[in-house]
């Protein structure tokens, strides 16, 4: 699950298309308004329209196919769920199901993948109390490092016999191995206060102000925006 | 069970909307008593959280979420917030949806909060790690059962048509369609909370012998002297 938020993270900050260049506030409320019709559609064919929408963003986002896959598809699973236990014998409600949520999760991808995450959190967080935005970005900081030595230790644990045996001790021993990174994560938040410090922390991780600078690739999110409320208004009432 | 896969699109606008102002004001009340020392060592505990959210441990991608050793260790208020950041970054992942963070928060958050106080009870009685397994396990069914609260809502008033979703319109199921979830879900939740417990046990067992300071029970002057 982490290992394509990891290549996202990448193509987020190293690809080269007009929403790379577009401001994240621009995509962020375009991705609001996306996610929210999407949820809200009243008619099926507005629904439909908003997704293909969806797809056409992320296609020209120029991200690989199998990441998007990857991160888009992973709702359907849980989709399925509520799609068998809401059967009703027609297409339209397993197609309303699964088109949601996939739509929000392309929408996701679509973000995620174009805009570095200090931008997504930076707007985020003028909304959000002090502290709670900057625990936001100390935990994606931190999320990388800590997983790969999640991911040494298992197999360590696994190649040293630690996950042998019945459940009850492997299962301790896998706590064991979380205690570790519980008081590596304690030694690292200790060094990471007193680097803030050294380096003049002020009291509040400030996301870089540039996520709400406009440039010229903002014009594509206009013009995505406007055929966003052009469908709506067109669709809206299409049975 | 202690984390909503609902995507996107499932719910009616009436339960996710005041769940997510409802987080939002406890998170103004949660973030009151943080310094930002606390928030980093909050910060690294959240992403213990995601990490263990991110690595499967059998079928269906069956995962931990430590949302109760978590609780101990950070305190219900701590804890709230390492649960609004990590269900943030598990719906940028596509990992529940964005309109579900609230109610995400709150089931999650809800089970952190639970483990401190009962930790805190039984420690005088047990062993840390005894109180820490105790602990997950009442916060483990306390998620658990509002998980399968906001699953029979989703069951019975999720939107089956466009239109339905956000204007207060709901199509009721049969009784029968819940207990497809809950037959699924049930057995899940049993064997979920006895793993978290065992795990908490092992976290446990290990603060005890190498950094006890940690724990809620441990020395508390050197807490205070490195974490205040």
């Amino acid at each position: 699950m982490i290992n394509p938020l990891a290549q996202m993270d990448y193509y987020a900050s190293s690809g080269g298309t007009p929403w790379h260049r577009a401001s994240a506030l621009g995509k962020l409320l375009l991705a609001a308004g996306t996610i929210g019709l999407a949820v809200s559609a009243p008619t099926w064919v507005l629904l439909g329209a908003v997704h293909a929408m969806a797809w056409g963003l992320v296609l020209t986002s120029r991200l690989p196919g199998r990441l998007v896959v990857a991160a888009a598809g992973y709702p359907l699973l849980f989709s399925a769920l509520f799609i068998v236990s809401r059967w009703d014998g027609t297409l339209i409600t397993p197609l309303t199901l699964a088109l949601r949520p996939l739509t929000a999760s392309l929408i996701a991808a679509w973000l995620v993948g174009t805009t570095p995450y200090p931008d997504i959190f930076a707007p985020l967080s003028r909304g959000l109390p002090r502290h709670v935005a900057d625990s936001l970005f100390l935990t994606y900081r931190a999320l990388f490092a800590l997983l790969a030595r999640a991911e040494r230790l298992l197999r360590a644990l696994r190649l040293r016999g630690g996950w042998s045996g019945p459940p009850r001790r492997r299962l301790a021993h896998a706590g064991e191995g979380f205690g570790t990174l519980v008081v590596h994560g304690f030694e690292r938040s200790q060094r990471l206060y007193a680097t803030m410090r050294l380096r003049g922390h002020s009291g509040r991780i400030c996301g870089c102000r540039h996520y709400a600078e406009a440039s010229a690739a903002d014009v594509w999110v206009a013009v995505a925006a406007l055929s966003l409320a052009g469908l709506a208004v067109l669709l809206w009432r299409v049975p | 069970m202690s984390h909503l896969h609902v995507p996107d699109g499932l719910l009616p606008l009436w339960l996710w909307g005041p769940g997510l102002l409802l987080v939002l004001g406890m998170l103004a009340l949660a973030s009151r008593s943080a310094t930002p020392q606390r928030v980093a060592y909050q910060g690294a505990l959240g992403a213990l959280m995601l990490a263990a959210n991110a690595l499967p441990l059998g079928p269906l991608e069956y995962h931990l979420t430590l949302s109760g050793p978590i609780g101990i260790l950070l305190g219900p208020a701590g804890a709230f917030q390492a649960a609004f950041a990590v269900s943030v970054i598990l719906a940028l992942l596509g990992h529940g949806g964005f309109t579900v963070v609230g109610l995400n928060t709150l089931v999650l958050g809800a089970g952190a909060a639970v483990a401190r106080p009962v930790y805190t009870a039984l420690v005088a009685i047990v062993r840390p790690r005894t109180a820490m397994a105790w602990g997950t396990a009442s916060g483990q069914a306390v998620a658990g059962g509002l998980w399968l609260l906001v699953m029979a809502a989703t069951a019975r008033f999720a939107p089956s048509h466009p239109g339905a979703a956000g204007l207060g319109h709901h199509t009721e199921s049969p009784a029968a369609h819940f207990e497809v979830l809950a037959a699924f879900a049930f057995p899940l939740w049993l064997v979920g909370t006895a793993v978290e417990a065992m795990v908490a046990w092992g976290i446990g067992r290990f603060l005890e012998r190498v950094h006890p300071a940690l724990l809620p029970g441990g020395d508390p002057s050197v807490v205070h002297a490195e974490v205040a």
